[in-house]
């Protein structure tokens, strides 16, 4: 089978870097799946939500968010 | 078996052995839309029961603004004169070009610098007099919709608990759920979002009676540099940015850089981060017994970025006819439509205007603005209104022509 069918390209997906994160909340409303949530205990993104899509990451204004191998 | 009867408390009922408290009006969000729909809620109706609740420690704090306010919006609200949360009276704007070229703009009532530790508190005390309950360190976690109005889940300091709401004003900010929980679009897109960042910075030079704001791709791109006075030698020095224009950097390192080139001496101390959505209202402030008020429905206006008169005006409006809905027994989505007409009549539609303003200004470059600069500073100073500079500005710079022609079409 060729190497492209067999191996998947790690799908990348946001973390949230919670030393670094103020919790202004900017990325909640840039999440097209809504998937960043603010809990008790910081901001948190969805695992399974996120798309990927890295639209949270450049905006952060402290570089709190970072793209993972999910 | 002998039954044991306990009196259930005024306002509260048990449902699903819970016991839940009932309200006419809850409003989430303690900031300048909340505090002023509390107040204004609890004023239009004596008999209505509305609760705020804040999800942070304390009204005001954690500030996450600029904190400059016009002087004839505030005035429609509080007294600033003597008030304690003044920081600063402004009686000037001055503009810096990207090439550092000062202009100077306006004179006499312009606005206040405020500390909003105390501005909202003072609000929130309003809110408490005209009979309004204020609970801190409480957040709503969800909502569903229940007998015609809204079952929402809260946690506070006790724990958590249920409250039955008759309309839930969602003055939730920029990071607001209440939009979403109610399945209202409330989500933005990257070249609307400002990044934001802020210090306090002392033992600078500056005129402390004016605001400044420095247009530069190089320090700001796509938004501004800010300097507001807290007083002699203080202020909040902060830039807006998108980050789409960015080169990489985030606005922190942005505004770093910015006070080594001009601040290298300042003390440095707070930072503070956000997020400014530079959009126009959302397409659906209201659905069945949820209004949303202030940043929560992008209600900032686009071309300043300034959004606290605009929240208390809303806060005020969605206040007046969420009171009036339940007073008439009728919460729906339709009679509350009024207020998001109300809204885009009121300022709603100048903001789409601005938003074209902003648009076609984004596409100009750092020429422009020195070259703008120049012919302004060429107009006397008691000339310089707005109209008239932008008449100079057709005059000189005719590639603004199609900004004037978006703005008056």
């Amino acid at each position: 089978m060729p190497a492209t069918l067999t191996t998947r390209k790690p799908h990348q997906i946001a973390v949230v870097d919670n030393d670094l994160c103020d919790e202004c909340g900017l990325c909640m409303p840039l999440c097209p799946p809504e998937a960043i949530h603010m809990t008790r205990k910081g901001l948190l993104v969805d695992k399974e939500a996120c798309t990927g899509c890295v639209k949270c990451i450049a905006p952060c204004p402290v570089g709190a968010l970072f793209m993972v191998d999910g | 078996m002998r039954e044991v009867h306990r009196p259930v408390p005024r306002g509260r009922t048990f449902h699903g052995g819970r016991l839940v408290r009932h309200v006419d009006i809850l409003v989430v969000g303690g900031g300048p839309a909340g505090c002023v729909a509390a107040w204004e809620a609890a004023a239009a109706a004596k008999a209505l029961d509305v609760l705020l609740i804040e999800r942070d420690r304390a009204i005001g704090a954690p500030v996450r603004c600029a904190e400059g306010v016009g002087s004839k919006g505030l005035r429609e609200f509080l007294d600033p004169d003597g008030a304690s949360w003044v920081s600063r009276k402004i009686s000037k704007v001055i503009f810096w070009a990207p090439d550092d070229t000062e202009v100077n703009v306006g004179g006499g009532d312009v606005g206040y610098v405020l500390d909003r530790t105390r501005f909202e508190p003072a609000l929130a005390d309003e809110a408490r007099r005209a009979g309004a309950e204020v609970e801190i360190r409480t957040e709503a976690l969800s909502m569903a919709r229940e007998n015609g109005g809204w079952r929402v889940r809260l946690a506070g300091p006790r724990g958590e608990s249920d409250v039955l709401a008759k309309v839930v004003i969602g003055a939730d900010g920029v990071e607001g759920m209440v939009g979403r929980w109610a399945g209202l679009d409330t989500r933005v897109p990257s070249r609307d979002m400002e990044s934001c960042a802020q210090y306090v910075v002392s033992n600078i030079d500056f005129d402390p009676d004016a605001i400044y704001l420095h247009f530069a791709e190089q320090w700001a791109p796509g938004g501004y540099a800010w300097i507001f006075p807290r007083g002699e030698g203080v202020a909040n020095v902060g830039l807006g940015m998108v980050a789409l224009k960015s080169d990489g950097r985030n606005a922190r390192q942005y505004l770093d850089s910015y006070l080594e080139r001009y601040f290298p001496n300042g003390n440095v101390t707070g930072l503070t981060v956000g997020g400014v959505i530079v959009a126009t209202t959302v397409k659906r402030t209201v659905t069945d017994g949820v209004i949303l008020a202030g940043d929560a429905a992008h209600m900032i206006n686009p071309l300043s970025g300034g959004g606290i008169v605009n929240a208390m005006k809303a806060g005020r409006m969605a206040a007046r006819h969420a009171a009036a809905a339940v007073c008439a027994g009728d919460t729906a989505a339709e009679r509350l439509q009024r207020y998001h007409d109300e809204w885009m009549a009121l300022l709603g539609d100048d903001h789409l205007k601005y938003y074209r303003i902003k648009d076609a200004l984004s596409r100009l470059d750092d020429g422009f603005y020195n070259g703008l600069a120049r012919t302004v500073n060429g107009i006397p100073l008691e000339k310089r209104t707005l109209g008239r500079i932008f008449a100079h500005a057709l005059i000189n710079h005719p590639m603004l022509l199609p900004v004037a022609a978006r703005f008056f079409v």
